[in-house]
């Protein structure tokens, strides 16, 4: 790539603003890491599904341990999935893939759902917990 | 939570015992969950959960010792008064403002001067927030109510700085983590053997009793290894570094999995694409079968996972790829899809 046409469509330097670069505003082309919480939870199903969709991976875009490991416990939990597993392929891609094999009865994407409900459901029962044990030890220090 | 038992069956469900609890730290006992649950909880209260801290600087004047750069570090590092942050504050990317505005951002201003022959330290507590910000005042806890120590100033010199801060999270930058340290620990006897402890003689009477060993029995003599065993009670203390307390910390920390969790279902229920899998639960109709993209690294076909293979590149060594494989640096390897380039 050392053809001189390409070197020409570089484009120019911007040019300094002063107003810019003063107490106006930021030029925010130095984007920082999405890592927003928000509308960017995307979810593929990779094509290594059985027919009947009782057996999927799905790969999930900026997730890791924290919720891969959690999800997978709960799946496992579920009597009818017969395996759940889950990996980040490559530790610089904010990838995780989880697979789920059910014994039939149910879909792949049925006890994923299922799962990622019950842990929502464990973390109420955890915050609930944790607020009446604050209660009660507040109460319990302040006699 | 129907059809199955959640939790390990034969308990009354998740518990909480808070042992400890101070402004700074809390020392609490988790029991009842599971380790990937409790690790969670950990993993998300150190990196996830978000804070206030000093983002952009604008040096308006620095004739002290430290270069500007040096102080926008050691700025963005002193913790800001965080608490309901979700209430009052945005990100700034998902505020429609150009730059920052007060929807999303604390300013906060430093302005010092050494006139005397004296030098004058300069102290988080001489930050100024402005006025009528709900949050953003820097944490000071010691005796002196003076915070940290941001720089010192000869006479002459001065510094007039503008601080904006933001919200963040660690996983961003660690200026923005609530916690200076979460201990977790379970069982202290080791009796699921997950640690190998190192020895000289007898590791028994080298190594330390753990602090929690008292809050769980000591294994009997010759007791059998139980190898269908699990971990069930966790000591955590989450320690914080002031801007939030601690917790408020956890609550968050269990509040964003949750939030995790309601993205991730949202983002199962949104993807839909033309391929729908038949889904037995009617909310979850249609998901991108994944042919498009990425797939399964054991397909092994030219699609494999997002990358074609057959394409070739080309080596820091010159070799042209093209159709059919790198060139190595130790000559051509043309034959297979496969080759690496090693």
């Amino acid at each position: 790539m050392t053809d001189t046409k390409d070197q020409e469509t570089l484009p120019d330097a911007p040019e300094y603003d002063a107003e810019a670069a003063g107490d106006a505003g930021y030029d925010d082309d130095d984007e920082p890491l999405d890592l927003s919480r928000d509308n960017n939870a995307q979810i593929t199903m990779l094509g290594s599904a059985t027919d009947d969709d009782s057996c999927a991976s799905f790969q999930f875009e900026n997730e890791d341990h924290t919720l891969g490991n959690a999800l997978r416990y709960i799946i496992m939990k579920n009597p009818q999935v017969e395996f759940c597993g889950y990996s980040i392929p490559h530790p610089s891609e904010t990838k995780m893939n989880m697979r789920i094999q059910t014994y039939g009865d149910i879909t792949a994407k049925d006890a994923l759902v299922k799962g990622l409900g019950d842990l929502r459901n464990l973390c109420d029962v955890v915050t609930d917990k944790f607020i009446a044990e604050k209660a009660r030890f507040a109460a319990e220090k302040g006699r | 939570m129907d059809g199955f038992d959640m939790i390990d069956s034969g308990t009354d469900g998740p518990s909480v015992t808070i042992r400890k609890a101070e402004a700074s730290h809390a020392d609490f006992v988790l029991s009842n969950v599971d380790l990937a649950f409790a690790n969670s909880i950990r993993r998300i209260i150190l990196a996830e959960v978000p804070t206030l801290a000093i983002d952009l600087v604008e040096v308006i004047g620095n004739t002290s010792v430290l270069p500007d750069e040096l102080l926008a570090h050691r700025l963005g590092l002193i913790p800001l008064d965080s608490t309901n942050i979700d209430d009052k504050l945005l990100y700034t990317r998902d505020c429609d403002c150009d730059g920052y505005c007060e929807r999303c951002s604390v300013v906060l201003t430093l302005v010092a001067k050494c006139t005397g022959d004296q030098n004058v330290t300069v102290y988080a507590r001489d930050l100024a927030v402005t006025a009528g910000a709900q949050l953003g005042n820097p944490v000071i806890t010691d005796e002196g109510q003076k915070g940290s120590i941001i720089c010192k100033l000869r006479k002459g010199q001065e510094l007039n700085i503008k601080c904006i801060a933001k919200k963040g999270i660690a996983k961003e930058h660690a200026k923005w983590q609530p916690c200076a340290a979460v201990s977790f620990e379970y069982d202290p006897w080791n009796k699921l053997k997950h640690v190998d402890y190192w020895y000289e003689t007898d590791a028994k009477a080298e190594w330390p009793k753990s602090a929690n060993a008292g809050w769980e029995e000591p294994p009997q003599e010759n007791e059998p290894f139980d190898y269908d065993a699990a971990p069930t009670k966790f000591y955590m203390d989450v320690e914080t570094v002031g801007s939030l307390p601690p917790d408020e910390i956890l609550r968050q920390g269990v509040k964003y999995l949750q939030e995790k969790l309601a993205n991730v279902i949202a983002g199962v229920q949104k993807t839909a694409g033309a391929n729908g899998v038949s889904a037995a639960a009617g909310d979850v109709s249609g998901m991108d079968d994944g042919y498009g993209g990425a797939r399964s690294p054991d397909m092994g076909d030219a699609n494999g996972y997002g990358r074609n293979f057959n394409d070739g590149y080309v080596t820091p060594y010159g070799g042209a790829g093209g159709v059919g494989g790198a060139q190595t640096p130790f000559g051509g390897y043309g034959g297979g899809g496969y080759s690496n380039g090693w």
